[in-house]
């Protein structure tokens, strides 16, 4: 939910910066901020307010007492189904394990040249030779202690039995298509036969997209996984209330521990409220009903911590999830044309979208997320390391677009559509208006959200311009981010911008086969291409906003916090003896 | 009568096959599906890897083999399964039925007793404060949209008191303390828009007949004026409120959408919503034949109580 003064504030924003930047154009000259006194109050809080954040972020987060045993967690999320092969949700990860997870660390720039593995149920993986790939299993590992499993210990016939099952599922189909057979060692020794060569395979079995290993008996039982959910995960499914809501309760089996060798997970149950509105989650919040939350914007953050003073904030500077950007038709005139592209980038003023979107609060979002590049300090997410395609230079748009034989500019359509997450009205607007002053004439069009999705999708083309999200990866992968959407072997559904660019090719083919010592440089040199390309018009991305009661906590990363992809924490989370006591016998308690 | 019935059933099963047909048709014709819909937003399939999903949903047959195959099923009491949780369709309206016919009851009531005592009284009493108090909370009433209402009062509710209604239907005859505490107070918000419009037809209905000869020559033959109205003049002028408020407990089952997701109590129209997002035909299909049953019911209903209001009125 917005704040009721939302709309107003953030049109009188829009007028301002508006009105300034139109008056005074320099080449990277950087709009002005609202820094000065306003009639708006909270435009004019706005920027003390994020330096108040800026104080909290990235100082480390204050010490944790002791992990404790017991305790309903709860917090709101959007699942239809709790059936890995209908479909994946990140919560899903509760219930089934793949071979291996990410570290959430990976979140920081600081450390995403180096993002660390978890091995859950994969203790170790060999490569024999760039196509033959051999894992070890964990030993002692349970499936959940109910019919038709019983409890019975997870081997490599699972394994194999998973991964030619999910083959086929959309959701792990980029994934199991990398392998060609899959064969049984050993009751704990899988290998992997490619079907193309990867020296760096290990990689593409960690995330989400890949397949969680599910027990055959339960997959053929009547019902299928819908109704016997068993895995190997951290909680088992006790309850499933379609709409409402879903309830699970600790695996006492668990094998992973602690740090300190204790059994986790420490809570007894976990409830998921399937949340559709964002007051409803707030009005959760408030009233103590959830325990944790993803606040959509910095004016609802604001709203919360003035009504929930004792709430703990973790901001999560944003891989790449959450940007705001245009496809363009590459394939049509005029946005086949290299120097156009680039104009309309170029008038773009990416301050000003940082100010309307989310008041300031974001950063400078290039072709693919900055890690994967090279730059891994926050710092660096600048407009010099974007190069001068992404600066605020009217001037020289006009020029590029007179050069490319479009002097008086050029009318065309930008779809949008509401996505929940995102304010598309406003960027389509901003972005209408930018174009408008170097000549191009944009009619926005607005689009019914599942004709949208299709479009952003590659199922169905878009007319010319259309905004979006940049397609994403499931956790810090140059294959998801950048090969799989740039490579024009993939069709549309995966490289959704059509890029068709033999030099882009040759740069990620190379990447593909390279054991590893020259890949940061060739994704730096990706990155360079396409910066200089601008294939995809990317803008800003504003950072993450987790938020807790003050009485839960969590190890591993405690800045990535659920919901999101990062399972580990909502394994390892506990609360102190200030939690609310709550039931668990069953979902509606 | 009996005639008359057999013959409005026999229309309503026509009006029901014609409905089926046109929602099986129309939900094809939109874009994307599915498949497409459940995707996270990371995975990258290929068009062979959908094909072979759409093929296991069985959205690749020809569509007259869907439509006959799904109508076979509706026939004995099957109406497949969801193409997103593959579960049952009854078993996922099932619930989703009783939560809605929960809070259309209790709005109904909530809306029936604002607006008859108050629609009477404002036109016994037409052009004195009372009326003018009653006209305005009507027009109050129509001018506030209930999901303006509703994130309102669940905000004030989350920040003054730290509370809002629970989570996780139970329905009256199992937990009544819990189910009142869950939909009163959405009943009530979607009870005062609908009180607003019956207010405003019990209002003028009962003025015009308050102007009718027979009310004049009942006041003439020196009844009081409880009995002239209570008697004379209330149940003729039900017949257009009888009429408002069918059409509305129709509207209610699917028509309390937004409420339902603020206070998280999803009854059939969230379900048909989300269906409606996420494509998922099957789900479509059955709520849509639901609302269709309940509609051709209750107008049914409604005209078998003209007779009942009106005596004049026969049916033939």
């Amino acid at each position: 939910m917005k704040t009721p003064l939302s709309r107003p504030i953030a049109l009188a924003v829009v007028a301002l910066v508006l009105a300034l930047a139109s008056s005074s154009t320099p080449a990277q000259e950087k709009a002005p901020k609202t820094d000065a006194p306003d009639a708006t109050p909270f435009a004019y809080a706005a920027p003390a307010f994020i330096k108040e954040l800026d104080t909290r972020y990235p100082a480390s987060p204050p010490v944790p007492p002791p992990p404790r045993y017991g305790g309903v967690l709860q917090f709101p999320a959007t699942i239809r189904t709790f059936d890995p092969t209908a479909g994946y949700r990140p919560e899903l990860a509760l219930v089934w394990d793949t071979l291996t997870e990410w570290e959430a660390t990976w979140y920081f720039p600081e450390v995403q040249r180096t993002p660390v593995i978890r091995k859950t149920l994969a203790t170790s993986w060999e490569m024999v030779n760039p196509s033959t790939w051999i894992f070890k299993l964990r030993q002692g590992v349970r499936f959940h202690n109910r019919p038709p499993v019983n409890g019975r210990e997870m081997t490599a016939e699972d394994v194999k039995y998973s991964y030619e099952l999910l083959r086929d599922k959309v959701q792990y189909a980029t994934r199991a298509a990398l392998i060609k057979t899959i064969h049984v060692v050993d009751k704990y020794t899988v290998k992997f036969e490619l079907a193309m060569p990867d020296p760096k395979f290990y990689l593409n079995v960690v995330d989400s997209l890949s397949p969680v290993i599910v027990p055959r008996e339960a997959v053929e039982a009547p019902g299928g996984l819908a109704e016997n959910p068993i895995g190997t995960g951290a909680f088992m499914l006790k309850e499933f209330a379609p709409g409402e809501g879903v309830l699970l309760v600790r695996n006492p089996d668990y094998y992973l521990k602690d740090k300190d060798g204790r059994a986790l997970p420490y809570l007894d149950a976990v409830r998921i409220f399937f949340t559709k509105d964002r007051a409803t989650d707030t009005a959760l919040f408030r009233a103590r009903q959830i325990d944790l939350m993803r606040v959509p914007t910095l004016d609802v953050l604001y709203a919360l911590m003035k009504t929930v003073p004792d709430l703990q904030l973790y901001r999560v500077p944003s891989f790449g999830w959450g940007d705001y950007g245009v496809s363009l038709a590459l394939d049509k005139p005029p946005f086949n044309d290299v120097r156009v592209r680039q104009a309309l980038s170029m008038a773009i003023n990416r301050d000003v979208v940082a100010e309307v979107i989310n008041r300031g609060d974001a950063t400078l979002y290039g072709p693919f997320p900055w890690g994967l590049a090279g730059y891994t300090k926050r710092a660096d997410y600048s407009y010099a390391n974007l190069g001068p395609n992404y600066q605020y230079n009217p001037k020289r748009a006009k020029e590029l677009l007179a050069a490319a034989g479009y002097p008086s500019g050029f009318e065309t359509e930008l779809e949008w559509a509401e996505f929940e997450g995102w304010t598309y009205n406003e960027f389509v607007q901003l972005v209408a208006r930018f174009w408008s002053d170097v000549g191009v004439r944009v009619k926005l069009k607005q689009l019914e959200t599942s004709t949208w999705i299709n479009k952003v999708g590659g199922a169905q083309p878009f007319t010319q311009a259309i905004a979006v999200a940049s397609p994403i990866g499931a956790g810090p992968s140059f294959m998801d981010w950048a090969y799989l959407r740039f490579h024009s072997s993939y069709p549309r559904t995966v490289n959704r911008a059509g890029i068709n660019d033999p030099k882009l090719d040759d740069l990620l083919s190379t990447w593909r086969q390279d054991s590893g010592d020259k890949r940061p440089a060739l994704q730096r040199a990706v990155w360079d291409h396409l910066r200089a390309n601008v294939y995809r018009i990317t803008t800003i991305v504003p950072p993450h906003y987790r938020i807790t009661q003050s009485y839960v906590y969590a190890a591993g990363n405690p800045y990535c916090w659920f919901p999101g992809y990062c399972s580990y924490e909502a394994k390892t989370a506990w609360m102190t003896d200030k939690a609310p006591t709550r039931k668990f016998d069953k979902f509606a308690q | 009568m009996r005639t008359y019935i057999a013959r409005r059933v026999v229309q309503g099963l026509l009006v029901l096959w014609l409905v089926s047909f046109a929602v099986f048709s129309l939900v094809r014709i939109l874009p994307g599906d599915a498949v497409l819909m459940q995707l996270d937003a990371a995975a990258a399939p290929t068009p062979e890897q959908l094909a072979r999903a759409r093929q296991e949903l069985g959205l690749d047959r020809p569509f007259l083999e869907q439509y006959r195959t799904w109508m076979s099923g509706v026939a004995h009491g099957d109406l497949g399964r969801s193409l997103i949780t593959r579960r049952p369709v009854t078993q996922e309206l099932a619930k989703r039925i009783s939560l809605t016919s929960h809070l259309a009851v209790m709005s109904m009531i909530v809306a029936l007793l604002i607006a008859l005592p108050i629609g009477v009284l404002a036109a016994v009493r037409q052009d004195t404060p009372a009326d003018y108090v009653g006209r305005l909370g009507a027009i109050l009433g129509l001018s506030l949209p209930d999901f303006w209402l509703a994130t309102v009062v669940i905000t004030f509710l989350a920040i003054w008191f730290h509370w809002i209604p629970p989570i996780g239907f139970a329905p009256i005859w199992q937990d009544p303390a819990r189910n009142l505490s869950q939909l009163l107070i959405p009943a009530v918000i979607i009870g005062a828009r609908l009180a607003a419009v019956s207010m405003r037809m019990t209002r003028s209905s009962l003025l015009e007949v308050l102007r009718q000869d027979y009310v004049v020559t009942a006041r003439a033959k020196g009844a009081r004026e409880r009995t002239v109205i209570v008697r004379h003049a209330l149940k003729n002028a039900f017949i257009p409120v009888v009429t408002i408020i069918g059409q509305q407990f129709s509207v209610l089952l699917g028509g309390t959408v937004i409420v339902e997701f603020i206070f998280l109590q999803p009854g059939v129209g969230s379900l048909l919503l989300d269906a409606v997002l996420l494509r998922d035909y099957t789900i479509i299909q059955g709520a849509v034949l639901f609302f269709a049953v309940v509609i051709v019911a209750m107008n049914l209903l409604v005209d078998l109580s003209y007779s009942w209001l009106d005596p004049r009125i026969r049916y033939r």
